[in-house]
């Protein structure tokens, strides 16, 4: 199992400066993904590792061995794409086996291995088929048997469930974890969807504006957010400017931060928010808007900031949401929970 | 109502208009062919019976059997030239990039836009500055300028629909660039390829136009032959030789149909 890493890559399109000072480690076996919101850079830095773009700085290791120099065709590196690429004249079995078919393998061999990537998605009886005569979720299937065929290091995929419907998508994300747990390869999606993400990945890269903001496991990512737009981007977030004097935050709630004095941003995810009754210690407002959601409640609350805070609640069985216009006081469940950054990381 | 009356009109004057064009367009074809049966030595219509003699006179004409042969070789000549040239050009329409590419576009496909008449006198004019004659060679050259825009235009249709990340696949899976324009971009090229093959042969078979200005006075063509043998000829001979000619262009039309279907055909 070889591990992957990006080594301060960049790369710009004349002044458009689309990748700048990428870094990325991927140990072996483990499954790496670019999240961000379209344009980030995450597709340009996907291609990238496999030899499509050429970056103009930086250098793409697998297993310790620089590979930024190879050709696409001699980097072992698996490219599965958003639309599949299927050769469309070729046969299930023969899109399969093509890329052992252009390294002139055995006949016998090739049959061989087709039958066992084949049986590993499941497609064994379906060899015979075109493309065409095979459903999305199945297209996808044979794509990735193909790029598996080959043994590759590294398994890149762009979007792959973009192209299926909600019910499928949830379980072809589970059964490619799987397949991926078994086999060991290094893996790295390139996703907009933080659900996917948060299902498939050991490690999450929030990528903003042709940066990564934050590298770390997907519950640290939501936890211990490092900046304001990855906090908007996973989950919902309350962004709330703030001061910090002598180690906490002037809110109703003080925070203890180790910030120096000066004005920062406070992060607070909606279930970290309690609603209450009447005037204790918290932030004094008014239900603006409440949505009953089943297991949760869902509250707006104008707090006289120019927006309302979110708040997301349990809801106890049989009970409803209070009447909007009622006036409350939000609170800290955990004062640890909530998050404070320098102005610097508050870009959104 | 009134809109059901439009309609109604509306559909009546184009089933009248399609066919009128049917019958211009295939009427001619079809009075030839039966004036072809006529057995007695000049043109009439309706035919006053049924003879293949003039077809026998046809193919006992030696002139007019090595007209048929030179227009075979020129077709086939001119065929290979556009194929050679036009894919690759094709190529660069599409998946080039360079400055002055649509000028280049424009200048591939301008000979569609000029008449073939143009096209011979001004090739017969440039040979003539370098004392070239007219010649098998001219003639293959001057069809080639003149069918060429055929098979750009038909292959960067079909370029164009292509996905490039097919190449992208093919490298990634290990093929090198020869390995993949063999494998994987010619076999979903051949289709439009074959249609263009053949429009060009037919194209190149039976045109007058360049031909009469750049075909070698001994060795002329069959179109060119027929021009010049309609001046002197009024027999059923020529009503013959030219429904040979249309049962030729339905043999390559089938065969075409046949092997990749009429509907695919340009795409």
């Amino acid at each position: 199992m070889s591990d992957l890493e990006i080594d301060r890559l960049s790369k710009r399109y004349g002044k458009l400066q689309v990748l700048t000072d990428c870094n990325l480690m991927a140990e072996g076996g483990s499954v790496v993904t670019l999240l961000g919101p379209s344009g980030c850079g995450k597709t340009t830095l996907l291609r990238s590792i496999a030899g499509f773009v050429e970056p103009d700085a930086g250098r793409v290791m697998v297993g310790g061995r620089d590979i930024s120099m190879l050709p696409p065709n001699r980097r072992e590196v698996a490219y599965v794409f958003q639309n599949y690429a299927l050769f469309p004249h070729l046969t299930v079995a023969q899109n399969v086996a093509y890329g052992l078919t252009v390294r002139r393998r055995p006949r016998a061999e090739i049959a061989r291995r087709v039958d066992e990537a084949l049986g590993l998605v499941a497609l064994s009886d379906f060899g015979g088929r075109y493309p065409k005569q095979m459903s999305g979720g199945q297209q996808q299937r044979v794509a990735i048997a193909r790029a598996l065929v080959l043994e590759p290091k590294v398994l890149l995929l762009d979007e792959p469930f973009n192209a299926l419907d909600a019910q499928l998508r949830l379980t072809m994300q589970v059964e490619l974890r799987k397949l991926i747990d078994r086999i060991g390869i290094t893996s790295i999606f390139v996703t907009h969807d933080q659900a996917e993400a948060m299902i498939l990945s050991d490690k999450v890269a929030v990528m903003h504006g042709g940066q990564i903001e934050q590298l770390a496991p997907p519950l640290q990512i939501y936890d211990r957010p490092s900046t304001s737009f990855v906090a908007d981007f996973i989950g919902r977030a309350n962004i709330m400017p703030v001061q910090v004097r002598a180690g906490r935050t002037d809110t109703p709630q003080p925070v203890p931060t180790p910030r120096p004095d000066g004005p920062a941003v406070m992060i607070v995810r909606p279930e970290n928010f309690e609603v209450v009754p009447g005037n204790v210690a918290g932030w004094p407002g008014r239900i603006g808007f409440a949505t009953a959601l089943g297991a949760t409640i869902e509250y707006e609350v104008d707090c006289g900031m120019p927006e309302a805070l979110r708040v997301s609640m349990a809801r106890a069985p049989g009970s409803g949401p209070l009447a909007q216009g009622t006036d409350v006081t939000l609170r800290l469940r955990s004062t640890d929970g909530a998050i404070v950054l320098g102005r610097g990381a508050a870009h959104v | 109502m009134t809109q059901s009356l439009f309609d109604r009109i509306g559909k009546a004057v184009l089933i009248g208009l399609a066919c009128l064009s049917i019958l211009l367009l295939v009427g001619p074809s079809l009075i030839v062919i039966a004036i072809s049966f006529e057995p007695r030595g000049y043109i009439a219509f309706p035919p006053s019976g049924f003879s293949m003699h003039w077809y026998g006179e046809v193919f006992q004409n030696r002139q007019l059997m090595d007209a048929f042969l030179t227009s075979l070789r020129v077709a086939g000549l001119v065929m290979l030239v556009c194929l050679a040239l036009g894919i690759p050009a094709a190529f660069a329409a599409i998946r080039g990039r360079f400055g002055g590419k649509s000028a280049l576009n424009a200048f591939l496909l301008s000979p569609q836009m000029m008449p073939g008449m143009v096209i011979g006198i001004a090739t017969l004019f440039f040979g003539a500055y370098f004392a070239w004659r007219q010649s098998d060679l001219m003639l293959v050259v001057s069809l080639s300028v003149f069918c060429l825009p055929f098979v750009v235009r038909i292959v960067m249709a079909r370029l164009a629909a292509l996905d490039p990340g097919l190449d992208e696949a093919s490298a990634n899976l290990g093929a090198g660039r020869a390995q993949t324009f063999f494998r994987i971009t010619l076999p979903q090229l051949a289709p439009s390829a074959i249609a263009a093959a053949a429009f060009t042969f037919i194209e190149a078979f039976d045109n007058v136009t360049v031909a009469l200005f750049t075909s070698d006075v001994r060795a002329r063509p069959l179109p060119v032959e027929l021009y010049y043998l309609v001046q002197f000829e009024s027999t059923p001979m020529i009503a013959a030789i030219s429904a040979l000619q249309i049962g030729f262009s339905l043999i390559v039309l089938v065969i075409l149909a046949r092997t990749i279907g009429l509907d695919r055909i340009g795409r």
